[in-house]
């Protein structure tokens, strides 16, 4: 990084079904939080980015830069970034750029979806923006259609069994119970994730990460200081169809983002102790597991079902127990993996975001200075 | 999804991309299909088709279907939207047929550099030219015909008879074959797997100077990674400029009578429209603007591929 960045402040909504809050609520509500945790004022604030994917085509809203500088009283600069499930990535990765380059001190980044507004089916052909409409779309493929083939060729090359997938969504809603955003703070059983219905095979409805509304905000500054710092920034990207690649069982881009940020944090793999991951379906969480290097190929489930001691995996329930509103994602892991890293007076932590079939990722790597 | 018809108009004249036959390297049954497709869980296949590419696409019939089948393309009904525009698209039928397993067939017995370009193009001079430079590397292999021998053939051809061409055909012994159809000329041309091998075997890489059925059939029988192959386009913008820029050129050469040269002028159309068609069989496009950028290119690729070969080959074989 050209400039020490910090992360001064964080907060979200509770994520899950919020009928009661619209897109412009849940973007004050998070905005709201993130200022109270932060050691400035809102007027400090010299540019928000927004984080949105959906918001024209599901809530009729374009234009979010300005609905999210319109909650602060001096209407800041702001702009909104897109990139389907990593736009909370590339936001907090712009972010790092207009404060390494000096054009702001403090920017404050907000992810937002409101997606329940919406029947489900709509938001499942949204959603589907985010593969190639002309290489992929025509054929009737869904995005849990993507992620079936993908988990469908895993299986027959490594020989990955159902019942071991279901753990990951074991893991996933055991880990929520203990967080207060979560939308799913409730166990299931492996088996009854084995026997939950089947969307696009083999991705059962409990491989799935929901439709959730919810928000995150952070501020990034150059000026104040805090405890966690931005170590690594890095972007990513692959072809948009999976069509167009060589293999469907690893992500090139989680790889490529993971190498360059390890290099960029110069630390090892092993120097991290908290990671969040990008697990829009369970065999998500596999892959990016591997393709970040933490486990080898095919390997990926060992550290679901053995959980290692030190290092903890989507502690925050993931996108699967703990919501998955989609703008809002990548924001929501950085500022849990800093509150999981406080929490365990750990140094070293790790978000990764991921949109699309492993097509844009933004990989950040925190660092808590303990002392 | 949006149902345009421009976007449909747009999508079909990609199609005919898509209709080969393919194996199946993953697939899963689609349970809630988008709105506009039929409500009924709809399988969906990662095909890899035979010319190398990747495309996603609807399998039909009632049987499961595993990774490694082999498919075959067929026109479905897939959708009518709120207009009445009924769409038709590709989709792949399981077949009995067993295709040679797809590592065996991309096994790279050696590698071959083929120039295919229109007639007038300039491929001979290229060829002539290339010869001379890299004549230690390459050499060509000789088109077998049954068309008579002429006056300016150097000696890159070997003559047979019809019957005799059939002969060699029907036994698997000529592994590409055209007939150049035309009012002046009605021949067969062809390659025979023994001359290809026969360089190999020397140590060098073979050079075809080709057209395009004779392209499509190399790398049918070879594999497409074992050929390296350049496209040599005439200059132009359009297509038109191209055939007028031809047209120029067989004149001047001044060998073929104006019905001879309105043949061949078709025969380039036909070249040239092939050449938008089936990129995937082009690893170069080069225009021949200048003729030394073209050799200097060719040769570059050349010894590109005899450094491939040096690793490929035990050095005795050298």
């Amino acid at each position: 990084m050209e400039r020490d960045i910090f992360l001064i402040g964080a907060g979200q909504t509770q994520f899950g079904e919020r009928w009661n809050a619209s897109l412009r609520n849940l973007m004050e509500e998070a905005i709201t939080a993130a200022l109270d945790d932060a050691p400035c004022t809102s007027l400090d604030v010299d540019i928000v980015v927004v984080s949105n994917m959906l918001a024209e085509r599901v809530n009729s809203q374009a234009h979010l830069g300005a609905l999210a500088a319109s909650i602060l009283p001096h209407h800041p600069p702001a702009l909104r970034v897109e990139s389907a499930c990593a736009s909370g990535a590339v936001a907090l990765h712009t972010a790092c750029s207009l404060l390494e380059s000096g054009r702001a001190q403090n920017v404050l980044v907000v992810g937002v979806e409101k997606m329940t507004d919406t029947p489900s089916d709509e938001i499942a052909a949204a959603l589907m923006g985010a593969a190639d409409a002309e290489k992929d779309a025509p054929s009737g493929i869904t995005f849990p259609g993507l992620f079936g083939l993908i988990a469908e060729r895993y299986m027959h090359e490594y020989g990955l069994t159902r019942e071991e997938l279901s753990y990951v969504s074991t893991r996933h809603h055991e880990r929520a119970l203990k967080n207060p955003y979560a939308q799913f703070r409730k166990s299931v059983t492996s088996d009854q994730v084995s026997a939950s219905p089947l969307v696009a095979d083999p991705i059962r409805l409990l491989d799935c990460s929901p439709i959730t509304d919810g928000a995150a905000a952070c501020l990034l500054s150059t000026s104040c200081e805090s405890s966690l710092k931005i170590s690594a920034s890095q972007l990513t990207s692959d072809t948009t169809s999976i069509a167009d690649r060589t293999s469907i069982t690893s992500f090139p881009a989680t790889k490529d983002a993971a190498e360059r940020a390890f290099e960029e944090a110069t630390i090892q793999r092993s120097d991290v102790s908290v990671i969040e991951l990008h697990d829009c379906f369970s065999i998500a969480a596999l892959l990016s597991l591997e393709d970040l290097g933490f486990a080898e190929p095919g390997q990926g489930i060992e550290l679901y079902k053995n959980p290692p001691a030190d290092l903890q995996i989507n502690g925050s329930g993931g996108l699967k127990a703990c919501g998955h509103p989609v703008g809002a994602t990548g924001i929501k892991q950085l500022i849990e993996v800093g509150r999981q890293l406080k929490q365990q007076k750990e140094q070293w932590g790790l978000a990764h975001n991921f949109g699309g079939a492993g097509v844009t990722c933004g990989v950040h790597i925190l660092e808590h200075s303990i002392a | 999804m949006n149902d345009s018809p421009s976007i449909i108009a747009r999508a079909q004249k990609k199609r005919h991309s898509r209709a080969l036959c393919g194996t199946v390297l993953s697939h899963t049954i689609v349970r809630h299909p988008p709105a506009g497709f039929p409500k009924q869980p709809r399988c969906i296949g990662l095909i890899e088709l035979e010319d190398g590419s990747r495309t996603l696409g609807a399998i039909t019939g009632a049987k499961p279907i595993a990774i490694g089948q082999h498919v075959a393309p067929r026109m479905q009904l897939m959708k009518i939207n709120n207009a009445g525009l009924r769409t038709y698209d590709i989709v792949y039928e399981p077949t009995v047929m067993q295709h040679a397993p797809l590592h065996e067939k991309q096994k790279v017995q050696g590698y071959i550099l083929a120039l295919t370009g229109p007639s007038g193009v300039g491929k001979s001079t290229v060829n002539l030219l290339l010869s001379q430079v890299i004549g230690d590397y390459a050499q060509h292999v000789p088109i077998i015909t049954t068309r008579d021998p002429k006056k300016q053939d150097k000696n890159e051809y070997s003559y047979v008879s019809e019957q005799e061409f059939q002969d060699l055909k029907d036994q698997g012994l000529i592994i590409a074959a055209t007939r150049i159809p035309s009012n002046t000329e009605n021949r067969w041309y062809g390659y025979q797997a023994k001359d290809i091998e026969r360089i190999w075997k020397q140590g060098k890489i073979p050079t075809v100077v080709t057209e395009m059925h004779l392209l499509k059939d190399l790398s049918h029988h070879y594999g497409r990674r074992s050929i390296l192959s350049c496209g040599l386009l005439p200059p132009g913008q359009s297509r038109r400029a191209m055939l007028s820029q031809l047209l120029h050129r067989l004149r001047k050469r001044g060998r073929d009578s104006e019905a001879s040269i309105r043949d061949r002028l078709r025969n380039a159309e036909q070249d040239l429209i092939f050449f938008d068609r089936r990129k995937d069989l082009f690893d170069h496009l080069i225009v021949n603007e200048d003729l030394d950028h073209v050799v200097s290119i060719l040769k570059r690729c050349v010894r590109k591929l005899d450094k491939l070969s040096t690793v490929q080959k035990p050095k005795e074989a050298l």
